[in-house]
């Protein structure tokens, strides 16, 4: 083995590290330990100058082992990997000690925390002792995706990626394109048609050949890994007849979309029992007839909206559903337009107006004297049908919050603003394709801020409401977004594999193959003529079951390995 | 001087791991006994790190990972839960008292909870005062 030259490099963090741990106590206990070739502080390690720094001394003193104590690797391993590369280091022989999230700034006792960071400094400098250069490997990447929904967030990606000469395999489950949005007739807040918006979408997904649309289809399962996904779609014919088809493709858009509240589950607003209590999409439907009116074919003379139907609410969702409270008011609007004599309630909770042109949008509808109601999120109205002597089909009964008043209102068509949720079905598509979900069953991002369309597993995007709740230009932009990563990942050509995996030693293979049945990617292979095992390095996230759990001790986790880990565990006791 | 038990902590990187962090970005303060060792799921801690860590002079083990059905792996602390009742077990054979080892699911929003459970854990540990495990524990780890 070669002689070990460790240079230990602890950050200050300005006053966040040095406030609580004292920085040169920690340096002046590991510069004395055999391999330290050199061990600084510095005022902002991850800063240009403390890089360089990093860089020039792997070269100046041949350093082959780095150590930075310094904040959380999650924060800066890639940052302080990069510096070593810089300074002609293979990156993975760099080891970071956590002394700022997980020492300064948890421990106020300066005493206790400089000793810990001592431990934690000296269970890095143990381990890094252990590291092995790692090279990252290459695979090609199938420029073929498959979007998965043909919803306004399923075309637009499928657009996208189509109009920049890629093939698409675009799977729908019904036996129609347009998903919700196709049930919807004008959009708020600028009143245009949604059946416009689809047109221009179905039309050009329609007459692109580079789209193979799959209608009346389903994935049926997803093997391989980013670049090399192979999908099987189900799909059955007008006869019944179900046919499966394999496709190749490197990357999937979940695009899968929301179902509504079912407004039945709130028994005091009486929907499937008062006729003329309708959801916000049998509302929809009187609108795309163009004729208002109550089951008995009258015109309403009174109209009331009742907002937060399942939404932001402790007893079903918590959530905001962002788009009812528009709707609510384009609701008033046609309402208003169709008959000017109708009295219109809207009775709401909170008057959600955030997007571009949303405001102004709600200044011009509640100037067409709308009687404007606020309730309590967890008090709400309650429905009852009217008695004989009244004008009126239904009465609500209301505790208005800002009059303080318990106020009876008439009506004769009850619109109830369902909220969404995510699909019923949401969790066999995130085991299909190996994404995570919510509480609530949204599909998660992999940041919810910076990272906003990808998934935790390579290649996996979501787009739309199948995320969380949108409305249209927010689901317009994720479905772009993720086509444009895609694009991005196309157009790259290959993609690079973390030198991080899982390898088998077939000489102590024993052939059990329980490694193969443990591994949740199906990253391991039998090979039927050595009866041994091994790791596909593409396939494989690093996640160490196997390593664990193989009887004979052959599956060495690289970066991970039990040399490494003891020798940190060690480390932290000494 | 009172007795401060080590504490070696096993995080998976995706929940618990960043759990840790949001304590410390948090500034939530907890007892500085606890030295976290990262991995990245939970199923990869083998019983013999545990054993290692109690052998080698910890007091006490904390094995942190996701929440059951949020592991980044998709399953990997059921892996890490099925070891567990094993390995207790064998620890109750070498005489090691039931609090000194711990398995906690802490999501990676769950700063508050990280720093609760290392809390108590360090105060349950501090009480039951250090760890003598019959010498063939010790033995047993040596000659690995």
């Amino acid at each position: 083995m070669e002689e070990l030259k460790i240079g230990v490099f602890i950050c200050n963090c300005g006053s966040n590290i040095a406030h609580h741990v004292d920085v040169d106590a920690v340096r002046e206990a590991v510069e004395a330990m055999p391999g330290i070739a050199i061990a600084r502080s510095y005022k902002y390690m991850c800063s240009n100058p403390g890089q360089e720094m990093i860089a020039r001394d792997i070269r100046e003193h041949q350093l082959n082992r780095v150590v930075v104590a310094a904040c959380s690797p999650r924060m800066h391993e890639k940052t302080f990997r990069n510096a070593c590369r810089n300074g002609g280091l293979n990156p993975y022989l760099c080891e970071m000690a956590n002394i700022r999230e997980q020492c300064s700034w948890v421990h106020s006792d300066q005493l206790a925390a400089t000793e810990k960071a001592k431990a934690l400094t000296n269970a890095a400098i143990n381990r890094v002792r252990y590291h092995e250069p790692l090279e990252s490997l290459t695979a090609e990447m199938c420029p073929a995706t498959l979007v998965i929904g043909g919803g306004i967030a399923g075309l637009t990606a499928a657009l996208e990626l189509a109009d920049a000469a890629h093939q698409v395999y675009l799977v729908e489950r019904t036996a129609t394109l347009g998903g919700n949005l196709a049930r919807v007739d004008l959009t708020a807040p600028h009143l245009d048609s949604a059946r416009d918006l689809l047109t221009e979408r179905i039309t050009r997904v329609r007459a692109n050949s580079r789209i193979t649309l799959m209608l009346n289809s389903e994935l049926q399962s997803l093997a391989g890994y980013v670049g090399n996904y192979a999908a099987i779609i189900r799909t059955k014919n007008g006869s019944g007849e179900v046919q499966e088809r394999k496709v190749d493709v490197g990357n999937v858009v979940v695009a899968t979309g929301y179902q509504e509240f079912d407004a039945g589950r709130i028994t005091h607003y009486g929907h499937g029992k008062l006729p003329n209590v309708v959801t916000s999409f049998e509302f929809e439907q009187m609108l795309r007839k163009g004729r208002i009116e109550t089951r008995h074919g009258k015109l309403p003379q009174y109209a009331a909206i009742i907002h937060c139907v399942g939404s932001r609410n402790k007893e079903f969702h918590p959530y905001c559903s962002r788009v009812c409270c528009m709707t609510a008011l384009k609701y008033a609007h046609e309402l208003k337009s169709a008959n000017p004599a109708c009295y219109v309630s809207d009775i709401y909770v909170d008057m959600h107006a955030f997007g571009k042109g949303h405001e102004d949008f709600y200044k011009t509808t509640s100037e067409v004297k709308t009687l404007f109601l606020m309730f309590e999120k967890n008090e709400r109205p309650v429905v009852r049908k009217a008695g004989p002597n009244d004008d009126c089909e239904m009465l609500i009964e209301v505790n208005e919050t800002l009059s303080r008043e318990r106020i009876e209102i008439p009506a004769d068509l009850i619109i109830l603003m369902v909220g969404m949720e995510a699909r019923a079905d949401s969790g066999e598509v995130a085991r299909l394709v190996n994404i995570s979900q919510d509480q609530e069953g949204w599909f998660m991002e992999s940041h919810p801020k910076l990272d906003p369309v990808a998934t935790t597993t390579d290649g996996i995007y979501i787009a739309g409401t199948c995320a969380a709740p949108k409305d249209i230009p927010d689901t317009v932009a994720q479905a772009r977004a993720a086509a444009a990563r895609i694009l991005g990942k196309i157009a790259k050509g290959k993609i690079e594999i973390d030198g991080v995996f899982a390898e088998v030693n077939e000489d102590r293979c024993s052939g059990c193959r329980m490694c193969n049945e443990l591994c949740p990617y199906s990253a391991i292979e039998f090979n039927d003529q050595t009866r041994r095992s091994h790791v596909i390095p593409a396939a494989c996230k690093a996640c160490g079951a196997c390593v664990a759990a193989c009887p004979s001790g052959a599956i060495k986790g690289r970066h991970f390995t039990v040399e490494q880990l003891h020798a940190q565990i060690d480390g932290v006791l000494a | 001087m009172s007795f401060e038990p080590k504490i070696v902590g096993f995080l998976c990187n995706w929940c618990s791991y960043t759990g840790a962090d949001l304590a410390g970005t948090s500034r939530i303060q907890y007892p500085p006994n606890i030295r976290v060792i990262r991995v990245m799921c939970s199923a990869r801690i083998e019983p013999d790190f545990v054993l290692r860590a109690l052998a080698s002079g910890a007091d006490g083990v904390l094995i942190c990972g996701c929440h059951p059905g949020d592991c980044h792996y998709s399953e990997g602390n059921y892996k890490a839960m099925r070891r567990y009742p094993l390995l207790k077990r064998m620890l109750k054979d070498y005489g090691v008292d039931n609090d000194r080892v711990r398995l906690e699911w802490v999501s990676a929003s769950e700063g508050q909870r990280f720093a609760d459970i290392v809390t108590d854990m360090t105060e349950r540990v501090r009480a039951l005062g250090p760890l003598r495990i019959k010498t063939d524990l010790q033995t047993d780890m040596v000659e690995r």
